[in-house]
């Protein structure tokens, strides 16, 4: 059957939005002068529909007269230069192939069998082929999911016959053999395949394929988490292993909210009337650096699944995404081999949340972006996700015997095979061609459908227990959900993509969209209808069997049969050894500066402190109505808030509140006082919106290269930092996650190693969201104060000290005692109604705190430093745990704050200018204009204005 | 007798908890009605006063946003959407549901299956989130009733809202009184100026009726302001009613008589 081809395009004269982004990404990103105009034509192709019906399609779905134009068979545009069409490549999912068909379908034309869908882009002006060539490699093209059409395809339907079962006969294997089948596939030591093979010797036959990849991926550290069980010996001392550290700091704590802590796939916390609230937060580091994309939605898609997996199913209410990039005016010479630009990373990691988060209609409303140059091989792509269910379904469901095991969602593809095993390994030169598999699109559409019709499942009882096809689809799923009675299912029942999949790729693949729910038998029937009534495929694999065995069939033969406590218990504890030494670091000479305006500038337009309000306005952070309090706003609305607050339940007062910090330069010093900064931050965040201190949950991520015993020693010293603060501030941390694979190694054997990362993120409730507080100044004449305590002397690490070209000694510490107590101080006066606005002081300091909130308020500030402290420690010292507030100037801070620390500030003023006095001397008078404008530079330069 | 509220969902549909929020506040039954339901005929439009096509990206916005729930709504139910017009009851499209009535011919002329005007690719070429003000124009409109020449302040929050009809249709409809709201700058003048006017739209178009006045569309959001503390600048406000509320307590205040 032949391919009818239709072109569509915008009428000449019209905007073409999709072309003039490509000319100005050209005209900004590469050095190419010549290009004039870029048009873009949408390529739809239809297989088993005739030239006449692809007419009546083209009138009635794909073009509209109003401003389009179209041609069936025929090219569309004919005048350009330059003509090349991107499409998916055969196997990637195009989103849009099912909603060409359904739309055919209603139109009346049953006959169409395949549809597809691409761009054309149509280059004017001189143009060298190299010239071309750079624009279609580094903006237009991703060869991972995207090729250039040369040639028509002659069909669009994909099919293959799928191999058989294979047994590998590793009872006979040598190490060197167990090496080389471990390598670029499994991702396991030596030892763990010795393990695997005396197994299998025991049982006295070789194993299948499915066994031995369901073994590689659930013991990979992604599913397994060796390190974070391991037994840790620092500097020669055993100490506990870090994921029992942090536990028993939560059952330490004993927290009367914490509903559900590390057992579920979020966190849980109670919430008011009757209802809970959960938190997840995720990385999906290794997919966004080769398909950025693609890697960040499907890392979207996957924390959302997360949180509606969690008790017997939630509602998702927010979303949040945390960066770390190289800087995005990198030169080109510098980018290892092997890697993508952090520029075009930032934008297209960007687009890959905005489209998930926006689809879904998830409110995308708390992250921040951070910028390193050793990020260049990696980037750090954190998302978080949260959740609201009803209390008396918010404890994870447990399976029981004879309960059946039902998938649901997206049909099951060749996807991200061996994404699990992949994201454990260190990047390398090859891992973008070898390992291309691991990365596909996403289709939020899918997932939305599910999400709602999880929620009505639920409400109806149908849901014994849920869980998401994650990492190891099909077999960590169920895996997991059966790992106490055993599971057996029938490989052949799972729809597929397309036909060719051999039992071990539909076990393990990673296809997005898909969960695994447990039903109980009765139930069958109505929970497939619900399912087929709002477009949800449901099919039942299986069921959980009671005998402890994890089994899977296909086509009537056995493929894999292991014991549940070998796959989960098999592998044994490691002992880790860690070694920690303090680093020596370069202070930089003291030194006056004399340039405040050029100072104050760079410290706004540093990249890390910077504005990032381009980001914020292409999520759609206002779905769902619930934004109380939202990332910016201000007079001009754009000034950044601390954290966000939600009302998840439409017309009452209840606050969620929701923030996170995160400083990986502070690591590079000591990981102990830069995760205590990135604890203290988060919540400091949610503090200063007016959150109540004594209600808050934490979620760690701890993002690190491959442990060495350095690293180990840093993870140490961070994961101390993180059960100190918790207990002391008894907030408890309910979730989290670690992903050590932040190394990448190049050819010529250099290696890079990824700043280590600690994110912490922390949610709250607050009875009534009208005692909560935003950043920006309300009025001139008011008082400012500043309170906490500051370690003025730590400047390392600080912004102030990059931009001198120093990292430093001593990054700030805290003093968690004198915390609690102004945490405590500062909820109290905000809930009394006393403090007008509020801001947190972290990167760029006092400094950039006050220009943020003068920004918000149209208004200027003047301040009084001190004359016994230096002026730049005063203004960009980034101790967290501090804040400025603005009250009435009739109130003082005597009365408002006796028992912890605080200064006088000064006042705001009419006048929009920042002015500081030092010693009876003025040090500057800055117009806010300017420093908004060296503020918003960065990123509108990324992002267009 | 409260009025009855269909709120017409499908795949990708995700504005509709907070338009049916909105309603309910102002007096209305709200069922939430997934586009299969009324395929499968369990559900019916007649039963209903209002119905409104929320925000989302139905069917992810395929081919075009809103045109394949467009489609499905004009081959499937083009003679339901006809009588339900015809009974005087009420149509609103919100976001989505604008760019769903444009393509279904719904606006500006009741007319199932004639396209006139379009919502293309904003001009900044992506997707943004922002607060915008419109000044409410002198139109047929019901669910703007008694509100003209205020100025209100919604969320907008969309890729493709750059309202777009050929000079002869537009003249047309502003000769005709059809224009119900227009982008304005901080002095409340109509504005062609980024971002005021968010997307580029001609004549700073942001909302529509039909010539009898139940039809209306808008790109912005009046269902997430319809509580005080859903303004980014509520701690700066007094107590004044939520700019959104109008246009459900007047759909309901008419539907009520129906």
């Amino acid at each position: 059957m032949s391919i009818q081809e239709i072109r569509v395009c915008i009428k000449p004269g019209l905007p073409d939005a999709r072309g003039e982004e490509v000319l100005a990404e050209v005209r900004s990103a590469l050095p190419i002068a010549t290009l004039e105009q870029v048009r873009t034509a949408k390529v739809y192709r239809f297989e088993g529909i005739s030239p006449e019906e692809a007419g009546t399609l083209a009138e009635n779905l794909l073009a509209e007269s109003v401003f389009q134009t179209y041609t069936v068979n025929q090219p569309i545009i004919t005048d350009a230069d330059w003509l090349i069409e991107v499409a998916y490549k055969p196997g990637v999912m195009n989103p849009e192939a099912a909603s060409l068909v359904k739309a055919a379908g209603d139109l009346g034309l049953n006959t169409l069998t395949a549809a597809d869908s691409s761009w054309e882009y149509a280059f004017y002006g001189r143009l060298s082929t190299n010239e071309l060539d750079l624009i279609t490699r580094r903006l237009l093209v991703n060869d991972t999911v995207q090729h250039i059409v040369t040639r028509p395809p002659e069909t669009l339907v994909i099919s293959g016959e799928s191999n058989p079962t294979r047994i590998i006969p590793i009872r006979e294997m040598d190490d060197g053999e167990l090496l080389a089948l471990s390598k670029d596939r499994l991702f396991l030591s030596l030892e763990e395949m010795r393990l695997i093979q005396q197994y299998f010797r025991d049982t006295g036959r070789d194993p299948t394929d499915c066994e031995i990849e369901i073994l590689a991926q659930t013991w990979s550290e992604h599913c397994v988490h060796k390190t974070f069980k391991a037994r840790v010996v620092v500097n020669g001392v055993e100490k506990k292993p870090f994921l029992k550290r942090l536990q028993e700091a939560t059952e330490q704590i004993n927290h009367p909210l914490v509903l559900s802590a590390f057992v579920d796939n979020s966190g849980v916390m109670d919430f008011y009337d009757g209802w809970a609230v959960c938190g997840k937060v995720e990385t999906h580091n290794s997919p966004s650096a080769i398909e950025p994309y693609g890697g960040a939605a499907t890392g979207s898609g996957g924390v959302f699944r997360d949180v509606m997996g969690t008790g017997q199913g939630a509602k998702v209410i927010a979303s949040t995404d945390m960066f770390c990039f190289g800087p995005p005016d990198l030169p080109w010479e510098d980018i290892p081999p092997g890697c993508l630009h952090p520029r075009y990373l930032l934008r297209r990691v960007v687009a890959g949340v905005r489209d998930y988060g926006n689809r879904m209609g998830i409110p995308t409303n708390n992250g921040s972006l951070h910028f390193h140059r050793d990020f260049r091989a990696k980037p750090t792509v954190i998302v978080g996700s949260y959740g609201l269910l009803p209390r008396d379904k918010a404890t994870k469901g447990e399976p029981r015997e004879g309960d059946l095991i039902i998938a649901i969602g997206g049909r099951t593809g060749r996807d991200g095979i061996h994404g699990a095993t992949f994201s454990s390994a260190a990047m390398t030169e090859r891992t973008i061609s070898v390992n291309a598999q691991a990365v596909q699109i996403g289709h939020p559409i899918e997932e939305k459908r599910m999400h709602d019709v999880i929620l009505m499942a639920r409400d109806e009882g149908l849901i014994q227990a849920i869980t998401d096809c994650g990492a190891g689809g099909f077999a960590s799923a169920v895996g997991e959900m059966g790992a106490d009675i055993g599971a057996l299912i029938a490989l052949d029942r799972v729809p597929l993509k397309y036909s060719g999949l051999a039992p071990w790729e539909i076990l393990l693949s990673e296809s997005q969209e898909r969960m695994v729910v447990a039903v109980a038998p009765q139930h069958e029937r109505e929970f497939i209808d619900l399912c087929t009534r709002y477009n949800v495929e449901a099919t039942v694999l299986g069921t959980f069997t009671g005998d402890g065995r994890f089994r899977a069939m296909f086509d009537g033969r056995k493929v894999m049969d292991l014991g549940m406590d070998f796959l989960h218990d098999g592998l044994p504890q490691r002992v880790m050894p860690a070694r920690w030494e303090p680093k020596a670091q370069a202070e930089p000479p003291s030194a006056v500066v004399d340039d405040w305006m050029g100072m104050f500038s760079g410290v706004l337009g540093h990249l890390n402190v910077c504005s990032k309000e381009p980001i914020v306005r292409v999520y759609d952070h206002g779905v769902q109505g619930s934004n109380a309090l939202p990332p910016f706003n201000g007079v001009d609305g754009d000034a950044p808030n601390d954290s966000a607050v939600l009302t998840p339940l439409l017309g009452k007062p209840y606050g969620m509140v929701i923030g996170h910090g995160l400083n990986p330069v502070l690591n590079r010093i000591d990981p102990y006082w830069g995760t205590l900064w990135a604890a203290t931050e988060a919540v400091s965040n949610l503090v200063a919106v007016g959150a109540n201190p004594d209600e808050i949950m934490l979620i760690d991520n701890f993002i690190w290269p491959v442990p060495d015993e350095e690293m180990m020693g840093a993870l140490d010293r961070a994961v101390d930092a993180c059960t100190d603060f918790s207990v002391r501030m008894g907030m408890p941390f309910i979730s989290g996650k670690d992903s050590l694979s932040s190394t990448y190694r190049t050819s010529d054997g250099q290696v890079i190693q990824i700043p280590p990362v600690v994110c912490v993120s922390a949610f709250g409730r607050i009875a009534d969201v009208r005692r909560t507080v935003s950043s920006d100044f309300k009025g001139a004449g008011t008082r400012l104060l500043l309170l906490g305590q500051r370690d003025l002397a730590g400047m390392g690490g600080s912004t102030f000290y990059d931009l001198l070209g120093y990292l430093g000694q001593r990054s700030p510490q805290v003093d968690l005692d004198v915390l609690r107590r102004v945490f405590a101080a500062l909820y109290r006066q905000i809930q009394a109604g006393r403090v007008l606005s509020c801001h947190d002081i972290s990167e760029g300091g006092l400094g950039a705190a006050l220009a943020e909130m003068s920004f918000g308020g149209a208004v200027g500030a003047k301040i009084a430093i001190p004359s016994d402290v230096l002026p730049e420690q005063f203004l960009f010292n980034e101790t967290p745990g501090c804040f400025v507030l603005e009250v009435d100037s009739a109130l003082r801070g005597d009365d408002l704050f006796p028992e912890v620390p605080w200064l006088e500030l000064g006042q705001t003023t009419p006048r929009p200018v920042l002015n500081a006095v030092s010693g009876g001397r003025e040090l500057f008078n800055i117009a806010l204009a300017d420093l908004k404008q060296s503020w918003q530079k960065p990123m509108n330069g990324v992002f267009g204005e | 007798m409260k009025p009855r509220v269909c709120i017409l969902r499908t795949d990708g549909t995700n504005c509709d908890q907070e338009a049916a929020y909105a309603f309910e506040k102002c007096g209305a039954v709200t069922e939430l009605v997934h586009v299969n339901q009324l395929r499968d005929r369990d559900v019916k439009l007649q039963d209903f006063q209002i119905m409104v096509i929320p925000g989302g990206f139905s069917y992810g916005d395929d081919v075009h946003s809103g045109k394949v729930l467009a489609v499905e709504l004009i081959s499937l139910f083009r003679e339901e959407l006809s009588d339900f017009v015809s009974r005087n009851k009420l149509v609103l499209g919100i976001c989505n549901g604008f760019q769903v009535l444009v393509r279904t011919g719904l606006l500006p002329d009741a007319d199932p299956g004639k396209i006139k005007v379009t919502l293309m690719d904003n001009d900044s070429g992506r997707f943004e989130c922002r607060w915008v003000n419109m000044r409410v124009q002198k139109s047929p409109c019901v669910f703007t009733e008694g509100m003209e020449g205020a100025t209100v302040s919604y969320q907008a929050a969309h890729g493709e809202g750059k309202f777009f009809a050929e000079p002869d249709v537009l003249k047309d409809l502003e000769a005709r009184g059809l224009v119900v709201l227009r982008y304005v700058d901080r002095f409340g003048s109509e504005t062609m100026s980024y971002p005021q006017n968010p997307n580029g739209s001609l004549n700073a178009i942001a909302g529509l009726c039909d010539p009898s006045g139940r039809i209306f569309g808008l790109m912005p959001h009046p269902e997430r302001y319809v509580d005080h503390t859903q303004h980014p600048l509520w701690r700066r406000k007094n107590g004044a009613d939520p700019d959104g509320l109008f246009v459900f307590k007047n759909a309901v205040r008419y539907a009520a008589n129906i």
